[in-house]
């Protein structure tokens, strides 16, 4: 079976040969690949390679065409600080709250910074994957984007202050994320992930999530869908239990669960029946734990799944850069063993 | 208690500056003395918020709206200084090197605004030499570190032979943030790993009052 195909299945809920497995690689791709952090992130090519050399290495379902997680902000004049064998920061936001958001420019994604780089890797990766991978890219939620347009206190106090001017800035990310989406689904890319993780209830009440940023997460899933994505995905770290049963009414195929989710919890809510889920393995346990451990969790996970379907074996957030290899193949093992290990249990 | 009191905790906690100030402006009218206030209102306020606000229900938006607040109210009280007075103890706050995500520490830092517990705050990208400068300056009681990347965890790891080293051996080493809370304290090697700002704020309020009980 095709990863894709596979992948669209699990989504609906059917049958599959196996479980996916889709552990989120970005930067640890370097380590596979035998080059450092800082060759990842300094070229589109270089990143594209790596993420190959993973691909080819562990038999992963998917590739990411994932650079670093400050493209957008960075192309609207934001300042980022480097240090050597980290991923960039922004130091300085490029906008203060008190912009007219109605009336600002949108980047291009083929001219504006180092967006252009990733539709390049997106190529890349379609090229080198054919049909053996689903290739996923990446947009900033329209949460998260603003808080980095603006700085985290600035975008909460505008909430509260002026949420007037808070919406125009949500809709105005929302058009950035739109738009560069749209671009990376028309490069090759079959999903792309929608990484929102400032829309948190641990940062935001789920009342605002509710009313303000889940719309708007709507309005990219449909422009996402209609570019032809195979899938929408969205992405939210933390404890976010209360907010998962509202993903589909936002138009979300797949929904992450970080490893502080009470599963429990999850698999009993009402509304998330249709959902399909990913994660939820720790990541610091591909640093610390060895590869028994790793498989022993994702197998626990499986079993737990097996009977609602609709899973993706995964880690709840990103793999470190400086994972151990052994533990993410104990991982895709995990998921490709599983039919076997499946007969086995019950018979 | 009374209900004016109550009135200003229920506003510090809905994060309403405006009404906060005016309650306060009206507490003193009454002749209610600065500390007093502290006391019966921020720190109340705060109580309720550490209560509400359990792992499931920690929400960033209201904290620092609710601290908003507090520092306001504060700064009313006590015009021209930048703290309460007669700090029970003091605590360095930073984000090591390599790190510049510093949300966790702030909320730490709103968290004890209202407990007469000084911050020296080393901020974010801080390097350990800077950590154990404030941590002697200050005679800090505690050093907590927030970090959001799991880059910085080895980094972490060697605070404690630093203030070792500079006789400081005695400071408690707390550790919080999206990355750190995921490792033990063995780990880390640090004395205290937090879920939660306020698991940070229980556990340094716990060394102060130790420190203030008589012997």
């Amino acid at each position: 079976m095709l990863p894709v195909d596979r992948l669209c299945r699990t989504i609906q809920h059917l049958p599959c040969d196996r479980p996916p497995v889709i552990p989120q690689i970005f930067a640890h791709a370097a380590k596979v690949a035998g080059r450092d952090v800082d060759a990842y992130l300094g070229s589109p090519d270089t990143a594209a390679q790596c993420q190959l050399a993973a691909w080819r290495h562990y038999g992963l379902d998917a590739v990411f065409a994932v650079i670093d997680l400050t493209m957008e902000a960075e192309a609207l004049g934001g300042t980022l600080t480097r240090h050597p064998g980290l991923y960039p920061a922004i130091r300085i936001p490029p906008y203060s709250a008190d912009r007219d958001f109605t009336a600002m420019s949108i980047p291009d994604p083929a001219k504006a910074g180092r967006l252009p780089a990733v539709l390049e890797m997106i190529g890349q990766l379609r090229a080198g994957v054919g049909e053996n991978a689903a290739v996923i890219g990446l947009i900033q939620g329209p949460m998260t984007l603003a808080v980095q347009l603006v700085g985290m206190e600035q975008t909460l106090f505008l909430a509260a202050d002026d949420t007037e001017r808070f919406l125009q800035l949500l809709d105005y990310a929302t058009e950035i994320s739109r738009r560069y989406g749209r671009a990376q689904i028309e490069a090759g890319a079959d999903v792309v992930l929608v990484f929102d993780p400032a829309a948190c209830p641990e940062v935001v009440p789920v009342g605002m999530f509710r009313e303000m940023i889940g719309p708007r997460i709507a309005k990219l899933s449909a422009a996402l869908k209609q570019a032809g994505a195979k899938a929408t995905w969205l992405h939210i770290a933390g404890q976010t239990a209360a907010i998962l049963p509202l993903y589909s009414s936002f138009g979300i195929d797949i929904g992450n669960l970080d490893y502080c989710v009470d599963l429990d919890k999850v698999l009993a809510a009402p509304g998330l029946q249709t959902l399909c889920l990913d994660g939820n393995i720790k990541p610091l346990s591909f640093i610390t734990d060895n590869a028994d451990a790793i498989r022993d969790s994702a197998v626990e996970l499986l079993a737990r799944f097996d009977q609602r379907g609709g899973f993706i074996l995964s880690s709840g957030c990103e793999i470190p850069p400086e994972a151990q290899e052994a533990a993410v193949s104990a991982l895709v093992a995990a998921a490709k063993d599983w039919p076997q290990r499946r007969t086995q249990r019950t018979s | 208690m009374g209900s004016s009191f109550e009135t200003l905790v229920t506003a510090l906690i809905d994060g309403d500056r405006e009404r906060s100030l005016a309650l306060v402006g009206e507490l003193i009218d009454q002749g209610r003395q600065p500390l007093e206030i502290v006391t019966e209102g921020i720190e109340t306020a705060m109580a309720s918020l550490d209560r509400k606000c359990t792992a499931e229900q920690f929400n960033l938006l209201e904290i620092m709206l609710a601290g908003r607040a507090v520092i306001a109210v504060i700064h009313q009280l006590f015009p021209g200084d930048i703290e309460l007075p007669n700090p029970r103890a003091s605590v360095v706050t930073a984000v090591l090197e390599g790190d510049i995500h510093d949300i966790g520490k702030s909320i730490l830092k709103i968290l004890l605004a209202g407990s007469r517990i000084r911050i020296v705050d080393c901020g974010k990208d801080a390097s350990i030499a800077a950590v154990v400068k404030a941590a002697i300056e200050s005679k800090a009681v505690a050093v907590c570190i927030s970090g959001l990347i799991s880059s910085i965890i080895p980094l972490v790891r060697t605070v404690r032979p630093a203030l070792t080293a500079a006789g400081l051996g005695h400071v408690k080493i707390l550790a919080g943030g999206a990355a750190l809370k995921q490792c033990s304290a063995d780990t880390l090697n640090v004395d205290f790993v937090g879920q939660t700002a306020f698991d940070a704020v229980h556990y340094i309020s716990g060394l102060v009052e130790n420190a203030d009980a008589p012997r």
